[in-house]
């Protein structure tokens, strides 16, 4: 390929060394770039426009409040804002952002060359511009989304929301889940088998294990997400009534799936951040973390106790004074790991030689601000508080105090921290200082008054209040405040613009740190290191200083080596399990009345159907032992008749279809209809994407190109998306036909 | 071979003491729903991972990876355990008649034996690795949630016996209804809450094998 060097023409471009010659420069080797360096500053810029796009919508609101009774936006438009400004922030700008520096540092802080999948890599950040771009579309089709981040039913469903807005926002978030699904899975194969040797889990930096736990809270929570926003659609789309009490659903069954999702969201926005803090702190406070056991173990509390406390979102909704008890027990629970935490950050400080780097101004200021935001949560976890300050512009201030107090103080952290990696010059310290005070100053301003706001009753999502004391006054700091941040981040950008062309060169390892991307040059060749350091412990690069007196005494351990193809397959088996999950939950809740599934279908031609679906999980079986024993002409005959056998039951579910919609049934005739034919609809599409894939097996098999090692990974890993769409069958068949038919 | 551990071994006893001796097995008895769950709870798990790991253990050592398809049964056990007895029938059964009442303890405290072994059990060798415990521990928590909030929210009684009129529940201004919600709730948050405690200890456990290791490896860098 042609080296085309185009300085200035995208971001940090100019600094490509010449190993990215390889496979391409320029803006076109951005957009074709499979490289894990150039992806991640992809979703970092592109989250970076976002965070402006939703800057500026937070300016339009808090313009708009800065004054009683104002006039400025108009109460539809300021809902659409307010929901444009959530949804943003949430799915394009802090997901984004921690997918871009997991991107970029978890290969090199693991001393891997790459992600295991490249591609795929790629097609996740693809789908996060486009997700932004389907979400936004929703401007030229008469009108934003305007119901709020959590979208909450009925107020979503078409009666009350019209326009294509809601369509559009539930588009844009499944086309983003998809992809932040497929880049968590593609964290938890790297990291558990491209690690260098020596790099056991317990070895790990602390930022690879939180964004490693993160990824399986998101393989397991945006599934649960999807599986809701397709209902949201098939309700809006096809009028069916699953979350609509007309027709007989259920609005709060909507609240339980997306808090089940909201919930560990909360994490998968917390974790990661977390693991930055743990990088920077000990590295600017000279000391080793404090307790490294208990910030991981910790982590893994907080993501196993995340999938058990929703309904703490939902103590206004009516649960129950005992459910609220259990909830409100359990929720303050999750505050003791985050406390834990907390003390280890505040221990690794404690007695070591502190340098307030940018980087380390921000870390501490993360630990003061997150720690206000992590108070007012504790205070929501108790039912009668939350119901006097839920909606309020107390819950407002609570979690901006998380999530830009806490995440985003964390990033910025990041951000000075690894800038040098990135491009191999330093950030300026000086813009850097003004840059932590404004934000400092302007974030306080902004969000602490809110709660003195929201204890006086200010209600959230209204356009506008009544000149009742103090209000005004109040609300005006406030706005203020936003302006204040606005120029904080506006010396940020300079500062980077600045940095990128006249910064300090960096070095390698400008602040002395001990993990492995500071082993490499920065910005890291194409191949990341010429040869990885031995791994013997937590901190290699200290290992190889000579001044250390401690040498290091751990073994460089040979790993245990995994098939990436099959480690993928499970994480996708996990995600898509909690998809069906859903699906089959939605269907037992509208059916326990078995009457009309009763009426309507057919045991015993199902039954025959199923069979074929049930052997063909053998002979794919049978011709996985053909393809290991080398018989290739039994391979592909046997893979023929599972082909064949699928195919036999997908006839069947479409000659069942068939009669059903001629017998007058239709997805929104009745909730049976609907939750029957979105649960057994969507299990029909996982069988004929598994036909097609078998087919391209196959297809490589008559062709020849089949040699067993190339293709045995791939072989395995369909087989067992094959098995498991048979033992989702297996719960489909059993809950649907044989419970209602017996 | 580590030594045993008596005092886990006496809260493993006072723990099933408390079961199946005191009043709370009084309650249990087709009087309360919510005393029921509790000592349901308490003989599927509490008393066996206590037992488990009052018992002599091996020193932690290698585990098979890729040998969990043979914990499958012992997962369905355990997640059975509190599924089968939750079936309306067997659940009236049990809280009317004494001889069912005594298989479904045993049954309980078997079947809870039988799902922690692979966690807690005395053998290294039969133990899963720290990821297959978790996913294993994790699985069943997911399952015994969906149960305990389908009992929680149930319109329909899970054991007919417990609606029946009752002046010790009325007592406690319990009704039948809210009496089944607090069964599901102990299920759905503090039977999850023990799960999720031991995924946490598997942890612990990994993180302390490392400490066990070091004086090993530094005698083989010499």
């Amino acid at each position: 390929m042609t080296i085309l060097e185009s300085p200035g023409g995208t971001g940090a471009s100019d600094h490509v060394p010449e190993e990215h010659a390889g496979e391409g420069s320029g803006v076109f080797g951005w957009i074709a770039t499979v490289d894990h360096k150039r992806l991640g500053i992809l979703y970092l810029l592109t989250a970076f426009f976002f965070f402006g796009v939703g800057g500026i919508e937070a300016l339009l609101i808090r313009i708009q409040l800065s004054h009683p009774g104002l006039k400025f936006i108009g109460p539809d438009t300021y809902n659409q804002i307010f929901t444009m400004h959530g949804t943003t922030m949430i799915f394009l700008v802090v997901m984004p952002t921690l997918v871009g520096f997991a991107n970029y540092l978890v290969p090199l802080m693991i001393g891997a060359r790459d992600m295991a999948f490249p591609r795929l890599n790629a097609m996740s950040y693809w789908l996060f511009p486009f997700g932004g771009l389907l979400l936004h579309f929703s401007l030229f089709t008469g009108g934003a989304p305007a119901t709020g981040w959590f979208s909450y039913a009925p107020l979503s469903e078409t009666p009350y929301s019209s326009t294509m807005g809601t369509d559009y926002w539930a588009l844009a978030l499944l086309v983003l889940g998809i992809g932040s699904v497929a880049g968590a899975i593609n964290i938890i194969v790297t990291v558990v088998t491209l690690r260098a040797p020596g790099l056991t889990i317990r070895r790990l930096p602390l930022f690879v294990w939180m964004t490693f736990i993160t990824a399986f809270l998101i393989i397991l929570a945006l599934p649960v997400l999807n599986a809701a926003l397709v209902m949201l659609l098939v309700d809006r789309q096809l009028d069916a009534h699953i979350f609509t009490a007309h027709g007989g659903g259920s609005a709060i069954l909507w609240q339980h799936f997306f808090w089940t999702f909201g919930h560990p969201e909360v994490y998968i926005m917390a974790l990661p951040a977390f693991g930055m803090i743990s990088e920077i702190i000990p590295v600017f406070s000279r000391k080793p973390i404090f307790g490294y056991e208990f910030v991981a173990g910790s982590t893994l509390a907080i993501a196993v106790l995340s999938f058990g406390v929703w309904a703490h979102h939902m103590f206004a909704a009516g649960l129950g004074h005992r459910a609220d008890l259990a909830f409100a027990a359990g929720s303050m629970l999750i505050a003791v790991p985050t406390g834990v935490k907390i003390f280890n950050w505040i221990a690794t400080m404690w007695g070591g030689s502190l340098r307030f780097t940018t980087a380390m101004l921000f870390a501490v200021g993360f630990l003061l601000e997150f720690v206000i935001g992590g108070l007012s949560g504790v205070q929501f976890a108790s039912a009668p508080v939350d119901w006097q300050l839920t909606d309020s512009y107390y819950v407002v201030a609570h979690f901006h105090y998380v999530l830009f107090g806490g995440t985003a103080f964390a990033v910025m952290a990041g951000t000075y921290y690894w800038f040098p990696k990135m491009t191999g010059r330093l950030l300026s310290e000086r813009a850097g200082r003004w840059h932590f005070w404004l934000t400092v100053i302007g974030f306080n301003l902004t969000f602490f008054v809110q709660h003195l706001l929201g204890k006086m009753g200010m209600p959230r999502r209204v356009y506008t209040y009544p000149d009742l004391p103090n209000w005004g006054a109040l609300n005006g700091l406030s706005t203020i405040g936003s302006f204040i941040m606005a120029i904080s981040v506006v010396v940020f950008f300079a500062n980077i613009v600045w940095s990128l062309r006249r910064g300090e060169k960096a070095g390698d390892n400008p602040w002395q740190a001990w993990t492995l991307e500071w082993a490499t040059t920065s910005p890291p060749a194409h191949d990341n290191f010429d040869r990885v350091p031995p791994v013997r412990g937590r901190r290699p690069l200290w290992d190889l200083d000579d001044e250390n007196k401690e040498k290091p005494t751990g073994a460089i351990t040979e790993l245990k080596t995994y098939d990436p193809g099959v480690v993928a397959m499970w994480g996708f088996i996990a995600s898509e399990a909690f998809f069906f999950a859903i699906l089959i939950i939605t269907y037992v809740f509208f059916n326990l009345d078995k009457r009309a599934a009763a009426s309507h279908l057919d045991l015993k031609m199902t039954g025959i159907f199923t069979a074929c679906l049930f052997a063909s999980s053998f002979t794919l079986v049978l011709s996985e032992r053909a393809l290991a024993a080398g018989k290739n002409a039994a391979m592909r005959t046997w893979l023929a008749l599972t082909i064949v056998l699928g195919g036999v039951f997908i006839g069947g579910q479409a000659n069942e279809y068939r009669s059903l919609i001629g017998s007058g049934m239709g997805a929104s005739t009745s909730l049976f209809a609907t939750t029957f034919f979105t649960l057994t609809g969507f299990h029909g599409i996982h069988v004929t994407l598994g036909l097609i894939a078998l087919g391209v097996l196959l297809g490589l098999a008559v062709a020849g190109d089949f040699a067993k090692k190339k293709h045995s990974s791939a072989f395995k890993a369909l087989g067992m998306y094959w098995h498991f769409v048979d033992v989702v069958w297996v719960v489909v068949f059993s809950v649907v036909y044989i419970r209602s038919l017996t | 071979m580590m030594k045993g551990r008596p005092v886990v071994f006496v809260l493993a006893m006072i723990t099933l003491a408390i079961a199946l001796l005191s009043p709370l097995a009084t309650l249990a008895r087709g009087v309360l729903f919510s005393a029921h769950m509790l000592q349901h709870l308490l003989l599927v798990l509490v008393v066996p991972p206590l037992v488990l790991l009052s018992l002599p253990h091996d020193p932690p050592g290698e585990t098979r990876s890729g040998a969990w398809l043979r914990w499958i049964p012992s997962w369905g056990l355990g997640v059975g355990a509190m599924w089968l007895w939750h079936t309306p029938t067997l659940c009236d059964a049990a809280s009317t008649s004494v001889g069912m009442l005594r298989a479904q303890t045993v049954s309980l405290l078997v079947m809870g034996t039988a799902f922690f072994w692979p966690i807690f059990g005395p053998r290294a060798a039969q133990r899963l690795t720290t990821f297959g415990a978790m996913a294993y521990l994790f699985t069943a928590c997911a399952v015994c949630t969906v149960l305990g909030i389908a009992i929680t929210f149930s319109p329909v009684e899970v054991c007919s016996v417990f609606a029946h009129p009752s002046p010790a529940r009325d007592a406690l201004g319990l009704t039948a209804k809210s009496d089944q919600e607090i069964g599901g709730l102990l299920m759905w948050v503090p039977g999850c809450l023990i799960y999720a405690s031991c995924i946490v200890a598997m942890y612990g456990r990994y993180a302390r094998a490392e400490r066990l290791e070091r004086p090993r490896t530094q005698g083989e860098a010499r």
